[in-house]
């Protein structure tokens, strides 16, 4: 009996350490590039001469310095993408929970076939290129601030289904009838009771949207060629197009030549890749609770 | 007696038609602040998904901007008689499906024996560091990704060039044959945390007692998982598998375009729909190519989406989308 006991409990202990071993090994493999990016940001550029390596062999801050002087240009590309970031995200909460209010509203006769106009772009879409074709041929948003507010970022079906089904499993229709029967009309319903009652739901929407503004590249990719309008990640991957391009040029070529001298080195394009890293890296660790949270609704539901 | 009583009713008839009339005045007075709450969001779908909708007329025209798109010619389905004869459109779509089929099993398998080890630590201190770390990769956008892949892929200087490979480089962005492998490492590293999240969470549901009474019983811990955990999990594994079906035409444009740094010479390997509509449209300016793919791929995706609902109805029917 007692021999038992202890097997089962070393078996238990064993299972527990094995899953900690295992699961370590993957967190570390999930960190170990990020490390080396770091670590590349910080080489000499003689040291990485001999390749990239996890440790800088050579510890310099000439990457950085190069930043510094390249200030201006990385700066506004930054300052554009928090710009992005907020003023989207804002606009999308709003423009959301508006939505979300009417649906929500059970005397509301038609809300039924609002909701259908709204999931039926869930199941169907005119595909990329009508898309494009929409934006720049009808809206004229090409190489304006708007390409990266507008084309499929603002308003997402699924958001506005999630937080209407929080307003009414949330918000008892019988508050809403009371501040009804005490002279509160739609604006203050929406003000005071919708909005101060939906903050977990519209916390989680909120960081989605905004990681979603800070990474989208690809409105840059589709709609802009000005420089002046790079966001960070646009300029990034532009570095590396010059980067490629370079490489299948020949090198003998005085324009290829002259492109590649005023190229930032290895490491300052690492840097520049930290820099766009850098605000996901700090702002992480407080709402990754809310991220994993929202996974979970996120991945059943679409 | 009938001549008095015609006037009364048809006075009666006018007062309920007025009053009907009124309350319905009133009912669309009351409801006005309601649509204008939801004018923003109307306009905003009319412009970014209805009238593109419309846009898949494109594929059946012969399009020429010069003339404009109402102006342009039909051409019926010869666009995608064009599309469908060349080889372009038979990787695409072989490498699409390809990838999904793969990595829609992997990823299961994957997700689920991560959930199963973090259901293991969830009550120890570590699972609090190691959750949100191995979820970390999937908060990074493509362009970001691409920079990793090249510190390690890079030909001159990358990690696996001067380490492991030292005596013999790999040219890996010339090389088509390592991509699937390189995208599939690349894919899981990313994606691998995030999915095993819903796996994590339907097995936090399991009711305890069911392990406890096996213990009592004297199941080990792997007799736990195989009778208890696996089984419990299998409505939320079809559900997903289902659901994954409707995507299956579709594919991260990122990881096939931007990891692979656009290279022309690894097209065999990452091209799919998403990455072929982009370059015929924005760099063979192939506008009928392009807008055929596209419309191929919606109306497929559309078709298979409905069809997964279906399914899920009849399986699950609380987690059916409508």
């Amino acid at each position: 009996m007692e021999k038992a006991k202890v097997s089962k409990i070393r078996d238990e202990r064993g299972f527990y350490t094995l899953s900690l071993i295992l699961l370590g090994i993957l967190a570390v493999f999930c960190v170990v590039p990020f490390i080396l990016m770091i670590s590349v940001s910080f080489s000499s550029e003689t040291a990485l001469a001999h390749g990239y390596k996890f440790f800088p062999e050579e510890f310099s801050l000439s990457a950085y310095s190069y930043l510094w002087l390249k200030r201006a240009t990385i700066f506004r590309a930054y300052g554009l993408t928090i710009l992005v970031t907020v003023v989207g995200t804002a606009v999308n909460l709003l423009i959301t929970s508006l939505f979300a209010y009417p649906l929500s509203r059970k005397d509301f006769k038609y809300r039924n076939v609002f909701a259908f106009i709204l999931f039926f772009t869930c199941l169907f879409n005119g595909g990329m290129t009508a898309s494009y074709i929409v934006w720049t041929r009808l809206f004229f948003v090409k190489d304006t601030i708007w390409a990266y507010l507008l084309p499929g970022a603002l308003m997402g079906a699924m958001n506005v289904l999630m937080v209407r089904n929080y307003y009414n499993a949330n918000i008892p229709y019988a508050i809403i009838e009371a501040a009804r029967i005490d002279g509160a009309n739609d604006v203050r319903i929406y003000t005071s009771i919708m909005l101060p009652l939906s903050k977990p739901v519209m916390t989680t929407i909120g960081l989605f949207a905004a990681l979603g503004y800070w990474n989208n590249w690809t409105n840059g990719l589709y709609y802009i060629t000005d420089s002046k309008l790079f966001t960070i990640q646009v300029y990034l991957k532009k570095l590396m197009d010059s980067i490629q391009f370079l490489k299948t040029s020949d090198l003998a070529n005085e324009s290829a030549m002259l492109a590649a001298q005023s190229l930032p080195t290895e490491s300052a394009r690492m840097a520049i890749a930290i820099i766009a890293l850098l605000p996901i890296l700090f702002v992480y660790p407080v709402i990754q609770g809310e991220l994993i949270k929202g996974m979970v609704v996120g991945g059943v539901k679409g | 007696m009938s001549q008095k009583q015609a006037p009364a009713v048809s006075e009666y008839n006018d007062l309920l038609a007025r009053q009907k009339k009124a309350r319905k005045a009133e009912e669309r007075r009351r409801n006005l602040p309601l649509y204008l709450f939801m004018l923003p969001g109307l306009l905003y779908l009319i412009a970014n998904n209805y009238i593109p909708m419309f846009g898949i007329l494109i594929a059946f025209k012969k399009v020429n901007f010069a003339t404009g798109i109402f102006q342009s010619p039909w051409c019926g389905f010869s666009n995608f008689e064009y599309l469908f004869v060349t080889k372009d459109a038979w990787i695409m779509i072989r490498n699409t499906l390809a990838y999904n089929v793969c990595w829609i099993i992997l990823d299961m398998i994957i997700a689920v024996f991560i959930a199963v080890l973090m259901a293991e630590i969830a009550s120890g201190r570590a699972a609090k560091v190691i959750q949100p770390v191995i979820c970390f990769p999937s908060m990074v956008s493509a362009v970001l990704l691409s920079f990793i892949v090249y510190a390690f892929l890079s030909t001159s200087y990358g990690y696996l060039n001067t380490t492991i490979f030292r005596d013999n480089p790999i040219n890996w962005y010339a090389t088509a044959k390592y991509w699937p492998i390189i995208l599939t490492i690349v894919h899981f590293w990313q994606n691998a945390g995030q999915s095993s999240i819903i796996y994590m969470a339907s097995i936090g549901g399991i009711d305890k007692s069911l392990y406890e009474s096996a213990r009592l019983d004297g199941a080990s811990k792997w007799k736990q998982i195989v009778h208890i955990t696996l089984p419990m999990l299998r409505p939320m594994i079809i559900l997903m598998l289902l659901m994954s079906i409707g995507r299956i035409f579709n594919s991260d444009f990122g990881l096939f375009y931007q990891v692979p740094l656009n290279s022309g010479l690894l097209t065999s390997t990452t091209q799919t729909i998403d990455t072929y509509v982009y370059r015929a449209l924005l760099q063979l300016n192939n506008v009928s190519m392009s807008s055929a793919a596209s419309v191929f791929q919606a109306v497929i995706g559309f078709v298979l989406v409905m069809a997964s609902n279906m399914l899920v109805r009849v399986i699950e029917p609380d987690n059916a989308l409508f």
